[in-house]
């Protein structure tokens, strides 16, 4: 399979520092057009402080961030919602709006880009249909399964059909079974086009997908391995180490989710 | 903002309030008991104030005229003070006038006035002076000046109670004032307070929204109206407290004054301005990127 080049994200010779304290030291990376991207790192090592650079929600302290046609160091405040409907963002804790129904949580990323009322029941509904979740549009978050939940983020992410999507720790809050379901969906966006940037902790669950993986300590890319693998991940699920996890978990039928045992 | 973003801002700001009705109710409360203690504040001092007015308005200075003064001099003193910019009307009391009215307010003593034989009271002009004009200072040039003249006698405008009254009105609008701004503040402060709370407990939102990419004015324009709302609901629900109080009052003190039409517009007003701005600040720290 041929893969455009393009990059999509561009971080160079980024350092951030809290105080005397170096969070981010010198990281520089690329992630081009379709790509799936590991960023493994321990807690603390700087995944979750490198993905608020690259959404800007926070400023590099030196270095530039360059997504699209967006750099860093040239952005005006402003012109920040933009980009941030350019890119997707999941959260390990959902950050779904309590008092919102799973449609209405979708759509508000449609909304606030201004699209029409037709638009955004469509899309909404399409996308809902796609992480299959449309029979639950009508409940409210507290009334959803974790995995549940964070379809709902990832539907809520991708809304705007962004160039990238980023996860910070996607899979933390769910068992092995959610968390295969929730890696599938992630792999299926990404055939579709979408690159992904998944930072995680947890390197037994990337590293049997073969994929590119980004190690990150102390605030430095330790390692940065070669993609080595082109194509739809979801062929690679089944023999990963997560799904082994997950089919030990299913025979023993302990997994307490109640919205993704398949 | 588009056309689109716009009609799911005002969407927004319906949504937001209708699901938390109980929240809302909350503040609105807390906010409408505080403004109660404010429109009450403002209630006394409108009426205090009118209380002083009255007496002003009925206040009166007295130009006596010496015994026998001729006519036409009597006629030039009357012109002379109708001449001058603080008089606002001139009554000529004679002695019998003044005599008949002396022994109506002696009532049951009346008879020693009967031992004098002959009335000891002169002439005189019952002068009323604008309110602006009721000043000691004034006054008090006035009646040096008009003192002077050729027929009058004296010129009295009750000094000594005037100087006490004056003493007394300044004291009172300068507590007035102190325990108004007093107030003032801490209503400010229990709204913005109150405001804040409300915002505060829609942090979340607020990150939401912006993680999605929507812009401060889509975000604010919701908490704004809120705050517009709550202000201007508590600001009529303390109205109405307030009419049921002067209802109240009534009872004991017929004549108590109510708020005008248009000071209750204003107050309500102020206190949707009030609420959107408490909310505005509130947000203020979140909307930093």
């Amino acid at each position: 399979m041929e893969q455009d080049q393009r990059i999509i994200v561009g971080v160079y010779h980024l350092s951030k520092t809290f105080g005397k304290h170096f969070s981010l030291h010198d990281i520089n990376l690329q992630v081009t057009n379709g790509e799936f991207v590991f960023l493994v790192g321990r807690s603390g090592a700087g995944k979750s402080t490198l993905l608020r650079m690259i959404y800007m929600d926070d400023v590099p302290s030196s270095g530039q961030v360059v997504v699209g046609p967006y750099v860093s160091t040239k952005m005006k405040r402003g012109t920040i919602p933009n980009l941030r409907r350019k890119i997707g963002i999941v959260f390990q804790d959902f950050r779904l709006l309590d008092d919102r129904t799973v449609f209405e949580n979708v759509a508000l990323a449609l909304k606030v880009a201004g699209a029409g009322i037709g638009d955004v029941k469509h899309q909404v509904t399409d996308i809902l249909m796609r992480v299959g979740l449309y029979h639950k549009r009508y409940d409210f978050p507290h009334e959803l399964s974790g995995g549940e939940q964070q379809r709902v983020a990832i539907a809520r992410a991708v809304a705007n059909r962004p160039s990238v999507l980023l996860a910070d720790e996607p899979t933390g809050n769910l068992d092995p079974v959610v968390t295969r379901s929730i890696l599938e969906l992630l792999f299926k966006i990404n055939a579709g086009g979408t690159a992904v940037l998944m930072a995680t902790h947890d390197l037994d669950l990337v590293k049997s997908f073969g994929q590119r993986i980004i190690y990150l300590d102390g605030g430095r890319v330790v390692k940065d391995k070669d993609m080595i693998y082109v194509g739809d991940l979801r062929d690679r699920i089944a023999d990963s180490k997560i799904s082994e996890k997950a089919d030990r978990l299913e025979d023993r039928d302990i997994t307490g989710d109640r919205g993704d045992r398949r | 903002m588009n056309l689109n973003q716009f009609r799911y801002v005002v969407g927004e700001s319906t949504t937001m309030m209708a699901r938390r009705k109980a929240a809302n109710a909350f503040s609105i409360v807390i906010m409408g008991l505080c403004l109660l203690i404010l429109v009450v504040f403002i209630l006394l001092t409108l009426n205090v104030q009118s209380v002083i007015d009255r007496a002003s308005e009925e206040m009166r200075a007295y130009v006596y005229l010496e015994d026998g003064v001729a006519a036409s001099t009597s006629r030039e003193i009357q012109m002379k003070l109708l001449g001058l910019e603080g008089v606002e009307e001139v009554v000529f009391v004679s002695k019998e006038e003044a005599l008949a009215s002396f022994r109506k307010d002696l009532g049951d003593s009346k008879d020693m006035l009967d031992a004098l034989g002959s009335n000891p009271l002169p002439d005189a002009y019952r002068v009323k002076l604008k309110p602006e004009y009721i000043r000691s200072e004034y006054l008090e040039k006035l009646a040096g000046d008009a003192g002077k003249w050729e027929g009058v006698e004296e010129f009295r405008y009750g000094e000594k109670w005037l100087g006490r009254g004056e003493k007394l009105v300044r004291g009172f609008y300068v507590v007035d004032l102190c325990i108004g701004v007093i107030i003032l503040l801490a209503v400010i402060f229990v709204i913005a307070n109150t405001v804040r709370l409300t915002v505060l407990t829609r942090q979340k939102a607020i990150e939401v929204a912006k993680l999605v990419g929507a812009t401060n004015a889509y975000i604010r324009i919701p908490f704004l109206v809120e705050g517009a709302f709550q202000g201007a609901v508590s600001s009529l629900l303390a109205i109405a407290l307030l009419a049921v109080i002067h209802g109240f009052a009534q009872r004991f003190l017929p004549g108590v004054m109510f708020l005008r039409g248009d000071s209750i517009f204003g107050f309500v007003v102020f206190c949707a301005l009030l609420g959107a701005l408490a909310s505005y600040g509130a947000m203020r720290r979140f909307l930093k990127v």
